[in-house]
């Protein structure tokens, strides 16, 4: 081994600050994403089982579109590709405001929220057939059904799985290191190649998301106990 | 854009994507299925190591295990490896997690009886789980490993972050050498978008064929 494992660099000067940063970026880039995601995709997925027609296909091609294409290939094309279709003023802007992090809270929005509509969709085949028939025979409008008796109903139920997905985005969100976003993964490496100290920059990367995806699942299973439709059993395991 | 450069793509995704994502399932599905059973054994040996494993592989970014696999991995043996290797160690890896609770997943919901029956007919425990349960269990899980499988293709992508010329890094390449990105980064989307949608349909397809069988199987 080239040198005696020395933890103290993850907090000596300059690296202690620079960590600090990068995980507050980490956790910050997942949440926003999250936020968007989480909207975007209760809505795409409701539109996946709206009476139109027109809707019902729009929300179809667009998750199938953002499942079936690989994260990293997104990220790219957003964070590239379409500024190069805006005129050249606003695209300078756009680099000025940051567009390294806003592209990717845009693209991990937008690849998460096709993820949630799938679960949202499986959530209303499960249980939201009947429920919804039963909303509109009382009288409400499509919307007044879905808003006040379909979506609580079935968000409810989906709570195992959108926790699930809610750690995905943390995972994902290393990608945007690849844009050149100051986060966990690219601190890692660069505290790396630095210092050659790889085994604390790594295991420090890895604790970094552990203990994320850790708390997140702990907090959505309170979530889940707390949201659980009184009469339906949970993720319990039968012995 | 040349022959040429559609030539250097084609082979990238042929020799590199798609060799890493076959060679790293072909070695996380073996390592997968005895994973499982020990997941599902009762000695506290097999089961603790093999649940913290999978449980710290499958919170953790693939990017991460890249990492260590690639600037860790050399440190610790004392041999260095190139970054395909690092990639392909990585991916069999974090797959052979997924892998391991799909496959846990479809040997639970092959019902209990199945195993007293076999059993029963004198069959060892071994046995049981070799000719009875995880044929009946592949088959029923059968969608869910092609499904990850296809995930496991887009993440072969990120081994370009180590340094894999695989077809994104080439892509890269491509387009900081003429200058084309809209081009190029679209036909790279649409290449992958063709390829695991066909993929997922494929899957479904299956699905719903064996979903029919099962359904025949089950009438008297």
């Amino acid at each position: 081994m080239p040198q005696q494992i020395d933890w103290s660099v993850l907090w000596r000067p300059p690296f202690g600050e620079m960590v600090v940063g990068a995980v507050l970026t980490t956790l910050e880039l997942s949440l926003v994403s999250w936020a968007f995601a989480l909207i975007l995709g209760v809505a795409i997925g409701m539109a996946r089982a709206a009476p139109l027609r027109a809707a019902r296909l729009l929300a179809t091609a667009y998750v199938e579109l953002f499942r079936n294409i690989p994260l990293l290939v997104q990220l790219f094309f957003v964070y590239y590709v379409l500024p190069r279709l805006l005129p050249e003023p606003l695209r300078q802007g756009l680099f000025r405001l940051g567009w390294e992090p806003a592209s990717a809270v845009l693209t991990l929005a937008l690849y998460t929220s096709a993820k949630i509509a799938e679960h949202v969709r499986s959530g209303l085949n499960a249980v939201g057939r009947p429920v919804q028939l039963g909303a509109l025979s009382t009288g409400l409008t499509w919307l007044q059904a879905q808003r006040h008796v379909v979506a609580p109903l079935v968000l409810r139920t989906i709570v195992p799985s959108l926790a699930s997905e809610f750690v995905t985005v943390f995972k994902s969100s290393s990608l945007a290191m690849t844009v050149g976003v100051v986060e966990t993964s690219y601190l890692t490496q660069q505290l790396g190649l630095q210092t050659f100290h790889w085994i604390e920059a790594n295991t420090m990367g890895i604790a970094v998301y552990l203990v994320c995806a850790w708390s997140v699942a702990l907090l959505m299973s309170l979530v889940e106990r707390w949201s659980r439709v009184p009469g339906v059993l949970g993720r319990r395991t039968l012995p | 854009m040349g022959w040429a450069a559609l030539i250097q793509l084609a082979s990238a995704l042929l020799w590199i994507n798609l060799r890493l994502t076959l060679t790293a399932i072909a070695i996380a599905l073996p390592v997968a299925c005895l994973f499982a059973l020990g997941r599902l054994s009762r000695l506290p040996l097999l089961y603790y190591p093999l649940t913290a494993y999978v449980n710290v592989l499958r919170s953790s970014p693939l990017l991460m295990i890249m990492f260590w696999a690639y600037y860790t991995g050399p440190m610790i043996t004392g041999s260095p490896a190139s970054a395909y290797m690092a990639a392909l160690i990585a991916l069999a890896a974090f797959e052979a997690a997924y892998f391991t609770e799909i496959v846990r997943a479809g040997i639970q919901s092959i019902a209990t009886s199945q195993r007293r029956a076999a059993l029963a007919t004198g069959l060892s425990p071994a046995q049981a789980a070799r000719y009875i349960i995880l044929p009946q269990a592949l088959r029923r899980m059968l969608p869910s490993l092609v499904t990850q499988s296809i995930i496991a293709f887009q993440d072969s992508t990120i081994a370009s972050v180590i340094g894999v010329t695989d077809i994104f890094q080439m892509t890269n390449i491509i387009s900081a050498r003429e200058q084309r990105p809209i081009a190029l980064y679209t036909g790279l989307a649409a290449m992958f978008f063709v390829l695991c949608y066909g993929l997922s349909r494929a899957a479904r397809g299956l699905e719903s064929r064996m979903a029919a069988r099962v359904a025949g199987g089950a009438a008297p």
